[in-house]
């Protein structure tokens, strides 16, 4: 199954993947962020807050943003 | 369908200033392969070069051009990979008008109302009072400018427009601890607020500000939380705290400790760039305790210059030359009394 998967963190991955059928939003940031708690980002399914017990579908939108992002005085070069 | 017309007319606006994105990274492809292009014709001469002067037997030059070949070839490497990944780099994947529509409702629903100025084509977003560490900085306008995308790579196509400014003490631009000249810092943010323009995906473009200005990363403020309350010494930038500041009398600026004293004659408050260090006793004074000498036109404090206007060592002199004087005028008184007892009647002519 084909999911849109925007990740804000980082480098900002934006691309569609594939999924097992029957994946919750839980099992994805699991497997997508095995390091981060999923308090710490704001998960959107379809531009909307879903329970961590939705069942993915395909052509789903999903999009995890962190809650904290560092900004940083630029450097000078 | 009326009730969204702003917000289509807007996504176009949108989606025409990204065809104009992706037209100018195909240019930057262009223009990196003319580069390119240009290095692997650099390597072809050498090699037309080398080939000439090993046929003619010219070993000095053959060598020359190895070494060249040797150089070009670091260079040519750096080129290549450069150019590898620029074109490695997300190619930009235009949206649809509903996308970016629906990236307008999206905003609408989580931060409330989303304005549009399509004669000067900006989007903003308000958002609510920010406040970090117990320090408000009340709310702030996110203004996208649609114009200035085409400039992503270089510029921020956005500003970040304090509504209810507390600016920090030192730096009246400084509105937040990463905004400065409406400008923010976007660290860590850099690259996913670009690939959300570059997509068109403007509800998380304002998410990401958002969480940007709601996060304080303490190493790398324009201004630290601790000291945005402080006033900047006018001379080392330094940020000193209301009861720490010195106001200088004279220029009307505020220093730190550091870099203030006080005239020891007045005691008036002054920087060290107003203040006077009189040449003879060595205090700090300020320019009103100062006089210049008569005699060697000096200047020093007050204290140092005596009633008749002379300082210490002009008046010592005055003293020496009117001693020197007054032995004079007696010897002088002396000897004439000599002459006259012992030659009465001569005339006494000095030499």
């Amino acid at each position: 199954m084909r999911i849109m998967y925007i990740n804000n963190d980082g480098g900002g991955f934006a691309d569609f993947i594939n999924v097992e059928e029957g994946m919750t939003i839980e099992k994805l940031f699991k497997q997508k962020m095995p390091h981060e708690e999923a308090h710490d980002y704001l998960i959107r399914v379809n531009r909307q807050p879903v329970p961590k017990e939705y069942v993915l579908k395909e052509n789903d939108r999903v999009t995890v943003t962190p809650t904290k992002i560092e900004g940083a005085r630029p450097v000078s070069q | 369908m009326k009730k969204y017309k702003k917000h289509v007319r807007a996504a176009n606006m949108l989606l025409q200033a990204l065809s104009g994105l992706k037209k100018e990274r195909l240019r930057q492809i262009q223009k990196k392969m003319e580069e390119f292009s240009f290095k692997c014709s650099e390597i072809d001469k050498n090699s037309h070069s080398f080939n000439a002067a090993v046929n003619r037997g010219w070993y000095l030059a053959a060598n020359k051009i190895t070494s060249r070949v040797g150089r070009n070839l670091n260079d040519f490497s750096h080129h290549l990979d450069q150019f590898k990944n620029f074109i490695a780099t997300d190619d930009i994947k235009l949206p649809t008008l509903g996308d970016i529509v629906a990236g307008m409702l999206q905003i609408e629903q989580e931060y409330g109302e989303i304005k549009f100025d399509l004669e000067a084509k900006t989007i903003s977003v308000i958002t609510d009072s920010i406040a970090l560490e117990d320090i408000s900085f009340g709310a702030f306008e996110i203004r996208l400018f649609i114009n200035e995308i085409k400039k992503l790579h270089s510029e921020s196509p956005y500003k970040i427009i304090a509504l209810e400014p507390n600016p920090a003490g030192s730096d009246d631009e400084v509105t937040h601890p990463h905004v400065s000249h409406e400008k923010l810092c976007e660290g860590d943010g850099f690259i996913p607020i670009r690939k959300a323009i570059g997509q068109g995906r403007l509800c998380d473009l304002f998410t990401i500000i958002i969480q940007i200005l709601q996060t304080y990363n303490p190493d790398s403020p324009y201004v630290a939380l601790s000291e945005w309350e402080g006033t900047s010494c006018y001379d080392c930038g330094y940020t000193v705290a209301g009861d720490d500041c010195y106001y200088c009398e004279n220029c009307e600026r505020d220093y730190c400790s550091q870099c203030s004293t006080y005239c020891q004659i007045c005691d008036t408050t002054i920087c060290l760039g107003c203040s006077y260090e009189c040449p003879d006793c060595k205090k700090p004074v300020c320019r009103h305790c100062t006089a210049v000498c008569k005699e060697c036109d000096e200047m020093l404090c007050t204290d140092c210059i005596n009633e008749e206007g002379l300082c210490q060592s002009c008046e010592e002199k005055r003293k020496d030359q009117n001693n020197e004087e007054q032995k004079e005028e007696s010897t002088e008184a002396n000897s004439g009394a000599a002459v006259l007892s012992d030659s009465m009647g001569e005339t006494i002519v000095h030499a």
